[in-house]
């Protein structure tokens, strides 16, 4: 029932930020569009085991930035080069964490890392498509999924 | 104290557009559709926020800061899992 009151209230505080009016028509149209956010979020993604705290998430955001920061300097900077330095290929990373929402919030995060870019989940791990084979991806997405099990406990099904 | 918030203004879109113009750059010099879409999602992401942080000084209310914070982070979220669904669309040979 917490789930439910949480995510109706983050609905809720987005449509004043998208539609700041108290007049009641609109409050009226809102509460249906928020409940009828409300509905959908729970039905796309129930609160089930391992859902991720907002808290949590929050405190990925200043990584998650800074990250798309890093991301955007790097392939701006082979776009610009007359060479355009590139050596793409794929590599595999075999992740601990749990297949659904674990996994896949590892994968949104690591989506926007530099030069790397998920594109497949295969059975023996994440498969992405990196700009520069050489550079230690596997590494750093090592280092990404230990920073993303800290804030998320049950993520891992293996140590 | 106005004049400095303009000069960060044109500094930080002038940096932002900077950035959509290497995403566009990449877009059209990068050889297949995983390195353009590297190009697409990240530089333009970058570009976005840029704009978005030199516009903030220019709006007249907080709500309007939040609202173009907001947008920034849906675009942001919304690259983030667009990007990975076509790459896998493509991997799958669903597009080519």
């Amino acid at each position: 029932m917490t789930h439910v009151l949480t995510r109706f209230v983050l609905f809720a505080l987005l449509w004043l930020v998208l539609m700041p009016s108290l007049v009641w028509y609109d409050l009226l149209i809102g509460l249906l569009a928020v409940l009828a956010a409300t509905w959908v979020s729970l039905r796309l993604l129930p609160p089930t085991q391992g859902s991720i705290g907002l808290l949590a998430l929050l405190m990925l955001m200043p990584r998650f930035v800074w990250q798309s920061v890093m991301a955007g300097w790097e392939v701006a900077w082979r776009a610009f080069h007359p060479n355009m330095p590139l050596a793409p290929g794929f590599i595999t990373y075999p992740t601990a964490l749990e297949p659904g929402l674990a996994r896949n919030t590892f994968t949104t995060l690591t989506s926007l890392l530099p030069g790397s870019l998920p594109c497949e989940h295969t059975r023996g791990g994440i498969v992405y498509h990196v700009l520069d084979i050489h550079q230690a991806h596997l590494e750093q997405l090592a280092r990404e999924e230990q920073r993303l099990a800290d804030v998320l406990p049950t993520a891992r099904h293996r140590p | 104290m106005s004049l400095l918030l303009n000069l960060w203004t044109i500094l930080a879109v002038s940096l932002g557009v900077f950035f959509f113009l290497a995403g566009t750059l990449g877009l059209l010099r990068f050889p297949d559709v995983f390195t353009r879409l590297h190009a697409l999602t990240k530089a333009d992401n970058l570009g976005l926020g840029l704009v978005v942080l030199g516009l903030l000084p220019q709006m007249n209310s907080i709500h309007a800061m939040l609202k173009l914070l907001l947008i920034w982070l849906l675009v942001l979220f919304s690259g983030a899992i667009v990007s990975q669904m076509l790459a896998q669309a493509v991997r799958s040979g669903k597009l080519d």
